[in-house]
């Protein structure tokens, strides 16, 4: 069992290293970069022209919709990779399978084109 | 691996629900909104219910383990499923109209469909990688209806409590589970329950325990884990409480006999702790809480609190006999769940639904049927002899004294007693009280239907139980703590 | 089948009268009641010339009743000679009662739920004189008590009517308790409750011994003394008679067929029924036959001074019914039933033409504003004298054979309770002839006492009333005449057959037959007198009453207050339970049970409600927090090393 657990020992190291590295970094500008604020520099960078109104205020829920149907893309694509790798072992059941992946998805995506959810207005 | 033919099979039932929900996501994107539609909708999904109920008949028999051990089907879960596939028939064939936005859109129904789906999976559940996942396709679903009627205020609160609290206990059997499988190296029932039979049982074992077993107590509402379950109860849709009163704890119950019968068999002392503490609280929170209630959909919700309690009893006694009591206790609240829904769900006025303990209130004199059905019920539901509740107790308190936890069964008894109080009270609420303003005259065929059903089972059930109760004693057999 | 059909007909009449009357079909009720005691009358009439004339004793089975381990008990009805005569008084009297009832309440608005309880108890009845067994015999025994109090109580909306009905069922409770007693002490002695293995083995079980509390007596001793007390509350004898005279509450109808002619003669059928037994217990018969005695004279001194029309008749009964004891007591059973079954026939004439003047009256029953109506209901006062000239023993009236032969049997017993039992009957009967014209002459003689708006509404009774009283004046005259020689004349051991065992030795009947002819005239010399006397007290010297009343005041105060047996048993009795329960109710019952039982439970399940409802406070923080320390708390568990 102990020995078992042994094997996540490099994990165990190399999250510790990540930690204390960025600490590091974060920790080391603000010790040793200098520090004037001003009434510019506190002010939210906008481009050029004084900010209109508070910058935490909601945005439009479109943002999410498009970020969540790119996520699910994002990960089709994710699981075509290693599949396109694969597809001289896995043979044709491994090709139905995807193709099988796939027109689940493609009735998902007719679903959200019919209700509107890739427009904006 | 080869896609057999004996792959497909073994889950016909889940790929013919998936076929279904895949064709209401289609309707659902071309259909126009309308009453038409909506009916059509929902035919689709009970003749989907229906045909996989069939499918089970067509499964192999004995136990099969397919997807590499993930996913097994047995008497068991053949039978469990029966009852998951038959509760959502009846949740989904209680949706008439009237119930408004969110109800009346496709949606509702797609959703329902793959909650009952991830139910399903549940079920087969052989692996904490499949029990995961399968618990997920459950409780999303289940999230978003809870919150479907977008206008209410009351049911988006119901909503998000339930996403929040849910999210909490996913995590909570999500850190369960990576404790065992570190602790046991493997996801697989079978194979954690091989590794437990060497050396002693290590603290992390426990600690992974506790923790998963925390996570499945949410999703049965079990003490102290059932705080959302009034909130919900109350705030979601009615027919959405239909849905959860019925149906999930079905499954979840099921999940649960087969962690602990299956995986962690061996570990019978340390669940069974777990199992009698949840049971105690269970029953006697749910006892005592129902009783000051005022709505009607929050007083089941303390009701159905108290039935896991008993359920659990039955589990805690960890003996075939408990798992058999189980099984048949789960039956008895499939339909008592569905029957009482069914007269609930006809109580409207002036067109609008009403929900107060107060609005039952001389039932008796408005709708004689539904009152009559009613006092079966709640006389069930208090166990009180010949009908099914009745029996669905005894058995478990049998098993629990067998088993030697004599003061669980004593606790249960005394807290059946507090609970028939709030059951009598519904019952001299419809018979002995004056209509303070009366209900709408009939009701949906369907529901008389579905309260006719659940009758017949309750009534009869005294004549069926020593068949039910041989099935129930043989497809537990199956679990891995008998074999 | 036609033997079921005598004991089952009243109960199938019952039933359908029962359910016609739920829903007010009272004609339905009233025709279904009479028509099923009317064909259990026909029956029993060829079932009497069967087995009594004909000598064929038989039982026939109805269903296994109680089987448990060595405890056997069949439903079997069973028909000899004692129960073919009780089987002809039941069905007969029952008969003219429901066909009377249809006229006497058909101003009730519940006639038809009457009627059912009318034949109810007739079914209850049978089932007591059919009875094959002990525990048969018990259930008829409180069938009939049942019946009787739902009779009493009637008219339940009347505080009296029901505090009769219970005074009723509990006095006979504690008759009832020492029958029970006596049924259970003969299966623990003889193992079975049949009567066939009891009276086969009475014999053998004369020497057993039984120790009760250290006292040892004969075992059948305790067994005949336990079944009198049975047979005490039932037929009202001294000590436990106090609830019959309170019955009279019921309608008048069922004072006639159960508190004269039926119910209360059950106690007598008892003792007769039980004879085989009760022979093997001298001490027994003597204290039947001193009981028996002195509820004759009691009786009889209380019914002289009553008011009221209905309880002079029913302290008659009374004292009717004590003759009929102490001739059970000196072993002439056969005269004793041979009493009953006149006496069945008189004295339901007498209360169904008391219920006749009654009824004339506007339901008045005192009798201090009756008198002078004799013209006006002639049928009724021809009947009233009829029953009464039978009831004090006027020659050739049936009074006269059954109660001369009672006397004559209670002298040539030559025992001092037999001797203490003729001169204390003879007493009786003078004073019975004395009450009896009392109320004749009271009733329908003198000036009207009763107001002129009821005078002028004084009718004689419509035919539906009066017809059913001449099949009973008919049996009031001549049922002496005709029974004479079959119940206790030279056919007699013929007639009765195996029903009634005497001992030999125990020959007061067979030697009343040869008494001295002043023992014969006597009662009726004294029946004379006592008319006269009445006659002179309230014709001839109508002040003579009241002045002797003032003389003998204490006397006359003893006899009105019923020899204070109420009051003194409220004292004793009822004060003290009463006091008791009281403290058992507020002390003990409200004060712990309660308090810590029910009250105080429902109080903390609804207090941790409460609390509990607090905690669900709607916050998902709350909530969140709650499942966290749910787990914390499991982990500390097992961690804290419990868990193993």
């Amino acid at each position: 069992m102990d020995a078992y657990l042994g094997d996540y020992l490099p994990i165990a190291i190399f999250m510790a290293i990540a930690i204390s590295l960025s600490l590091a970094f974060i920790l080391s500008a603000f010790v040793v970069g200098s520090q004037k604020p001003d009434i510019e520099k506190l002010t939210a960078y906008e481009c050029g022209f004084d900010a209109f109104d508070d910058s935490r205020k909601p945005f439009d829920v479109r943002f999410y919709l498009v970020a969540i149907l790119f996520i699910i893309f994002d990960l089709e694509i994710a699981f075509l990779f290693p599949w396109a790798v694969a597809l001289g072992d896995i043979g044709l059941f491994g090709f139905w399978s995807m193709m099988v992946f796939l027109g689940i998805l493609t009735i998902g995506f007719i679903y959200e084109w019919k209700k509107g959810a890739l427009e904006w207005e | 691996m080869e896609f057999s033919s004996l792959t497909f099979l073994a889950a016909l039932p889940e790929f013919i629900l998936i076929f279904f929900a895949l064709v209401l996501v289609l309707v659902a994107a071309f259909a126009r909104h309308s009453d038409g539609h909506i009916k059509t909708v929902r035919t689709i999904s009970l003749v989907g219910y229906a045909t996989g109920f069939a499918a089970l008949f067509l499964l192999p028999q004995g136990a099969t383990e397919i997807f590499n051990g993930m996913f097994r089907i047995d008497g068991l879960t053949v039978y469990m499923k029966g009852l998951v596939l038959l509760g959502g028939f009846f949740a989904c064939w209680l949706v008439g109209d009237g119930w408004g936005e969110g109800i009346d859109r496709a949606e509702f129904h797609l959703l329902v469909l793959m909650a009952i789906l991830g139910m399903l999976l549940m079920i087969s559940a052989n692996d904490l990688i499949s029990l995961y996942m399968a618990l997920e396709l459950q409780s999303l679903p289940l999230y978003v209806v809870a919150a479907m009627r977008t206008g209410s205020l009351k049911s988006s609160e119901a909503g998000l409590k339930y996403f929040l609290l849910g999210a909490l206990s996913s995590g909570m059997l999500l850190y369960g589970a990576s404790m065992i499988y570190g602790f046991s190296g493997s996801t697989g029932f079978s194979e954690i329950a091989a590794s437990l039979t060497t050396g002693d049982i290590s603290i992390g074992m426990t600690v992974g325990m506790v923790f998963l077993l925390s996570g499945l107590a949410f999703k049965i509402s079990a003490a102290p884990f059932h705080m959302w379950t009034p909130d919900v109860y109350e705030g979601a849709p009615t027919p959405v409480t239909a849905l959860f009163a019925i149906v999930p704890k079905v499954a979840s119950i099921t999940l649960i006999l087969s962690v602990t019968y299956n995986a962690l068999g061996e570990m019978a002392v340390q669940w069974q702790q777990i199992l009698i503490a949840l049971s105690v609280i269970s029953m006697i929170v749910g006892a005592t809480g129902a009783i000051m209630q005022q709505n009607i959909k929050r007083m089941l919700a303390y009701s159905s609190i108290a039935h896991m309690g008993y359920a659990l009893a039955g589990l805690a006694s960890g003996s075939m006999q408990g798992s058999t009591s189980v099984i048949i206790y789960m039956t008895t609240y499939v339909f008592m769940g569905a029957g009482s829904f069914a007269v609930i769900m006809t109580m409207r006025r002036d067109g609008l639904p009403v929900e107060r303990i107060s609005d039952l209130s001389g039932l008796s004199s408005t709708h004689p049927i539904q009152a009559a059905g009613m006092m079966v019920i709640m006389f069930s539901m208090a166990g009180i002899p010949p009908l099914a509740g009745f029996f669905a107790k005894w058995y478990v308190f049998l098993a629990a004294v067998d088993a030697g936890l004599v003061p669980l069964a004593i606790i249960g008894l005394l807290t059946s007693v507090i609970g028939a109080f709030y059951y009598l009270r519904i019952i001299r609420l419809m018979y002995f009280q004056e209509a303070n303003a009366p209900l709408d005259k009939g009701g949906e065929r369907q529901n008389r239907l579905v309260l006719f059903a659940s009758l017949a089972v309750i009534l009869l059930f005294f004549f069926f139980i020593g068949p039910v109760h041989d099935h129930a004693s043989s497809i537990s057999g199956a679990l891995a703590s008998f074999s | 089948m036609f033997y079921h059909a005598i004991v089952f007909l009243p109960l199938l009449g019952a039933i359908i009268a029962g359910i016609a009357s739920l829903s007010q079909q009272h004609n339905i009720a009233i025709l279904a009641s009479i028509a099923g005691v009317c064909l259990s009358l026909l029956l029993s009439c060829f079932a009497f010339v069967e087995i009594a004339l004909g000598g064929q004793a038989l039982t026939v089975e109805v269903a296994r009743w109680i089987g448990s381990g060595d405890f056997q008990a069949h439903w079997t009805l069973r028909f000899d000679t004692l129960t073919a005569v009780m089987l002809i008084v039941v069905t007969g009297v029952s008969s003219c009662v429901h066909i009377y009832s249809v006229g006497y309440m058909s101003h009730d608005k519940a006639r038809g739920r009457f009627m059912a309880y009318l034949s109810l108890f007739t079914f209850a009845m049978l089932m007591l004189v059919t009875a094959d067994n002990l525990v048969q015999l018990f259930f008829g025994w409180e069938g009939v008590g049942v019946a009787s109090y739902l009779l009493i109580g009637f008219w339940y909306h009347k505080e009296s009517a029901h505090t009769a009905a219970m005074k009723a069922f509990v006095v006979n409770r504690v008759g009832d308790f020492g029958f029970a007693l006596g049924i259970i002490s003969i299966f623990a002695l003889m193992g079975s409750v049949q009567f066939s293995d009891i009276f086969a083995n009475a014999a053998t079980y004369q020497s057993h011994v039984i120790t009760v509390f250290g006292l040892s007596m004969p075992a059948l001793e305790l067994v005949s003394i336990l079944l009198f007390i049975g047979a005490m509350g039932k037929s009202a004898q001294l000590g436990l008679h106090t609830w019959l005279p309170d019955a009279m509450e019921g309608p008048t109808p069922v004072s006639a067929l159960i508190h004269a002619a039926t119910m209360v003669t059950a106690g007598v059928f008892l003792v007769c029924r039980m004879s085989p037994v009760i022979e093997y217990a001298p001490l027994a018969l003597d204290i039947i036959t001193i009981v028996g005695a002195l509820t004759a004279i009691f009786a009889a001194t209380v019914g002289m001074t009553q008011f009221d029309i209905k309880r002079v008749i029913a302290y008659s009964t009374c004292s009717q019914l004590g003759y009929m004891f102490f001739a059970a007591g000196v072993s002439a059973y056969p005269a004793a039933m041979f009493h009953l079954t006149t006496h069945a026939f008189f004295k339901a004439l007498l209360f169904l033409g008391a219920g006749s003047v009654i009824h004339a009256l506007s339901d008045e029953q005192d009798l201090r504003n009756m008198g002078g109506i004799w013209r006006k209901v002639p049928v009724t006062y021809t009947m009233m004298w009829i029953g009464s000239l039978a009831l004090a023993g006027f020659p050739f009236f049936a009074g006269f054979y059954s109660k001369d032969m009672i006397l004559e049997a209670a002298y040539a017993a030559h025992s001092g309770p037999g001797i203490l039992a003729f001169w204390l009957g003879c007493a009786a009967a003078l004073l019975t002839a004395f009450y009896s014209w009392r109320l004749l002459i009271l009733a329908f003689h003198g000036t009207p006492r009763a107001s002129a708006e009821v005078m002028s509404h004084v009718h004689e009774s419509p035919n539906v009333m009066t017809l059913p009283l001449v099949p009973l004046a008919l049996g009031a005259i001549f049922s002496g005449w005709l029974g004479y020689e079959v119940f206790v004349g030279h056919d007699m051991a013929a007639f009765w057959g195996d029903a009634i065992f005497i001992l030999p030795g125990h020959d007061a009947l067979a030697n009343a037959h040869h008494v001295p002819v002043w023992v014969k005239v006597l009662p009726i010399i004294l029946a004379a007198s006592g008319v006269i006397l009445a006659v002179i007290a309230y014709i001839v010297m109508p002040s003579l009453p009241a002045r002797i009343a003032l003389l003998f005041a204490p006397i006359y105060q003893l006899f009105f207050n019923k020899w204070y047996f109420d009051e003194l048993y409220d004292r004793i009795f009822v004060a003290p339970s009463v006091a008791f329960g009281q403290i058992l109710w507020q002390r003990g019952d409200k004060g712990v049970i309660d308090y810590y039982g029910p009250d105080g439970l429902s109080g903390f399940v609804k207090r941790s409600s409460g609390m509990l409802t607090k905690l669900q406070s709607g916050y998902v923080y709350h909530y969140a927090f709650a499942m966290m320390i749910g787990v914390v708390v499991l982990l500390s568990w097992y961690f804290s090393g419990f868990g193993r």
